[in-house]
């Protein structure tokens, strides 16, 4: 294999071609002032998800997972570099036009209750984004967020309940069947499943593996699950210290991850069935420069360490 | 050395506008100094409640119907409010399953952690900071003399969870109760936590571990205690339960569970959901969702008997008879009691 040293803004990890993508960030960094200090949160990020497309994107907490989820979002503006959502630059869209965008895509958070308006019934829930878009009457919009209940396993006979009379999968359920409402092209889940149980987490997570093939979904998803990472996702992103270590196909990277953070994160998963328990792993002591981003095989690319 | 809690018959009761939903029912257990115990099973299976009530931290609806649980020669539950706030904190440390519920939110970390030092008055203000950053730097938040200084919303979700086992650490308490302590954080640094967490169980603390993840409970836990409808249904060594479960239910958490390089492996969740407690199932209440289950299963309660470990292969501890292993593990169902 040929090592290929590759500039950070082509680094788009495999590219297929133009038009593939539907969002990208390119050179991505994000600095927060507090009265401690600036913390430099994301440090030269680029990423590119593909339509269609399930990016992993997993790493050191802290490293900044969150906060990219939030710039890809529009929902803040880096602080230098540039996020595209479907060829659109996120900095030069204002107003409605924004609005529109931020219609298609839509955020699915790890917490149900804290996201969902604990005075609303579920339906109405579900309807509120419909209204905040003055997408048609209030009876149109309530068929709509019923048709959404069902399409995500919640019985229609409790779209009157209140989110709390609902379990936690049920709610996470309810959360999706409203960031679904307005048909969005991409779907930021930033750990839908770590507050919920082994076994309903298994049943979510087989809701939105359905729903990305019927709907054919652009998924972004964060999680700490490693396992159920490398079952859900197509690619899969490291993060550390701000910056993104490592990128390669899930396969790949979880039978041969190549940076040494990558590397000790996979050591140091604790297995429920295989013996014996990984030995600590030795401590990978994370620099805060930024080094250059290679390509070690197609699609995949691996931060000097 | 600290002394062991012991929890004896515990109920818990919540008054509902039109009845009684007992959510704890009849838990017991022991945790030794320097012993951990994790305790699985599906959300409002009643984990939380239960360390709640030996907490003492119950919302006005709840109340404890029955049980002790000793700490020393002290039955926690029969303090009075006030003796309680100095036990809370100092003697027994909680890791909250939501972190902003343990932090307040208006204030930064360095008055949250030597408030609570001085308010114990384990130390003076100088001594309290000091330890303050040194704790803070021991869960692993960077600069912590620098992060001290900033409110919790400042955080990310991992650093806030670490901020609370901080908190819950610096007074060095005889047992320390961990809600899902480590959801919110990725593999290396859970692992910096558990390690750090069995170092105070090495100084004779000891902790109950609340968790979903069967990889955590097996690597930090000696025992473990599975939950089911507010009741006990299996406990036992946690390396033989995980080994060869009895428990139906327990299986099946065992089966639902995903783990890193099996994507092969069939996924084969728990069909259905957990009971409302308002409308427990009689009998056993996992019935309804039991493979196993048969005609009596619905009709009889299933009391926690010593399981007799049928066929049971013991590989860690080859060679200790039989009989030392079964009295050691009790089971919730006739059927693993009979048959295995
Ligand atoms: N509003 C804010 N003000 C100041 N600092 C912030 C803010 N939001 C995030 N940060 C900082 O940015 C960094 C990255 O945070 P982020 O929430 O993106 O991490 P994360 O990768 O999602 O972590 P976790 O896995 O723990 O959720 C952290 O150092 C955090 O303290
Ligand atoms: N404040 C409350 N009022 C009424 N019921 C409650 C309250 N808190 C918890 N419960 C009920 O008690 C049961 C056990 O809850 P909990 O201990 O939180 O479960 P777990 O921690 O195992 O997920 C659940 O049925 C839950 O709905
Ligand atoms: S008692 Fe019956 S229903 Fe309950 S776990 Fe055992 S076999 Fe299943
Ligand atoms: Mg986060
Ligand atoms: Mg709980």
């Amino acid at each position: 294999m040929v090592d290929v040293t590759v500039e950070h803004d082509d680094a788009r990890t495999g590219a297929d071609g133009a038009g593939g993508y539907l969002i990208t960030a390119d050179g991505v960094d994000k600095v927060f002032s507090t009265r401690a200090g600036d913390v430099h949160a994301v440090r030269d990020v680029s990423l590119s998800v593909r339509h269609g497309e399930t990016l992993g994107l997993v790493g050191e907490s802290g490293s900044g997972k969150s906060t990219m989820a939030r710039l890809m979002m529009g929902l803040m503006p880096p602080t230098s570099g540039t996020i595209t959502f479907d060829g659109v630059d996120l900095s030069a869209v204002h107003g409605r036009e924004m609005r529109r965008l931020r219609a298609r895509m839509q955020m699915v958070f790890q917490n149900p209750y804290g996201s969902l308006l604990p005075h609303y019934s579920v339906s109405a829930n579900v309807a509120e984004p419909l209204r905040l878009h003055k997408r048609g009457d209030k009876e149109s919009r309530r068929k709509r967020a019923i048709e959404l209940l069902t399409m995500v396993g919640v019985n229609p006979r409790f779209a009157d309940h209140y989110p709390r009379q609902f379990s936690g999968g049920q709610q996470q359920r309810v959360a999706i069947a409203r960031a679904l409402a307005l048909e969005p092209k991409l779907l930021m889940c930033d750990e839908p499943t770590s507050s919920l149980d082994v076994s309903i987490q298994a049943q979510v997570l087989a809701l939105l593996d359905e729903l990305r093939t019927s709907l054919g979904l652009t998924l972004v998803f964060i999680s700490h699950n490693l396992a159920v990472v490398e079952r859900f996702a197509d690619r899969v992103a490291v993060m550390c210290l701000g910056q993104v270590v490592e990128i390669a196909p899930t396969e790949v990277l979880f039978d041969s991850p190549r940076h040494p953070y990558t590397q000790q994160l996979l050591a140091a998963v604790l297995p429920v069935t295989k013996d014996p328990l990984p030995a600590p792993a030795t401590p990978w002591q994370p620099r805060a420069e930024v080094l250059p981003l290679r390509e070690v095989a197609p699609g995949h690319f691996v931060r000097e360490a | 050395m600290s002394p062991s809690l012991e929890v004896e018959g515990l109920r818990t009761e919540f008054g509902l506008r039109d009845r009684v939903l007992r959510v704890v029912d009849d838990v017991s257990f022991t945790v030794e100094p320097g012993q951990a115990l994790a305790i699985v099973g599906e959300s409002g299976s009643g984990k939380s409640v239960a360390m709640r009530s030996v907490m003492r931290l119950l919302p006005k609806t709840g109340r404890i119907a029955g049980g002790q649980a000793r700490l020393g020669g002290t039955d926690l539950l029969a303090l009075s409010e006030r003796q309680m706030r100095k036990v809370r904190g100092r003697d027994i440390g909680m890791v909250f399953q939501n972190a902003m519920e343990a932090l307040n939110p208006t204030l930064t970390l360095e008055r949250q952690l030597t408030e609570h030092l001085k308010w114990h008055g384990i130390c003076d203000h100088a001594e309290a900071k000091r330890r303050a950053v040194e704790t803070l730097g021991d869960v692993g938040i960077p600069e912590p003399e620098k992060r001290i200084r900033t409110y919790p919303f400042q955080l990310s979700g991992g650093m806030r969870q670490r901020a609370m086992i901080a908190m819950a650490m610096v007074t060095q308490p005889s047992v320390l109760i961990a809600d899902e302590p480590t959801t919110a954080v990725d593999v290396t640094v859970q692992r910096q936590l558990l390690d750090l967490l069995a170092e105070l169980k090495a100084r004779g603390t000891g902790i109950i571990m609340i968790t979903h993840d069967l990889g955590v409970a097996r690597y930090f836990c000696d025992d473990a205690m599975v939950m089911y409808a507010g009741r006990v249904v299996e406990h036992g060594p946690i390396r033989r339960l995980l080994s060869r479960p009895a428990h139906p239910y327990t299986t099946g958490l065992f089966e639902s569970t995903l783990e890193v390089g099996a994507r092969q492996r069939a996924l084969l969740p728990i069909p259905g959901s957990p009971p409302d407690l308002a409308y427990r199932p009689t009998g056993c209440a996992f019935h309804p969702r039991c493979g196993r289950a048969e005609e009596r299963c619905g009709r009889e309660e299933q009391p926690l008997l010593p399981w007799p470990g049928h066929g049971e292969v013991d590989l860690l501890h080859a060679g200790a008879g039989p009989e030392r292993n079964a009295e050691r593990r009790e089971v919730a169902c006739w059927k693993a009691v009979e048959h295995g």
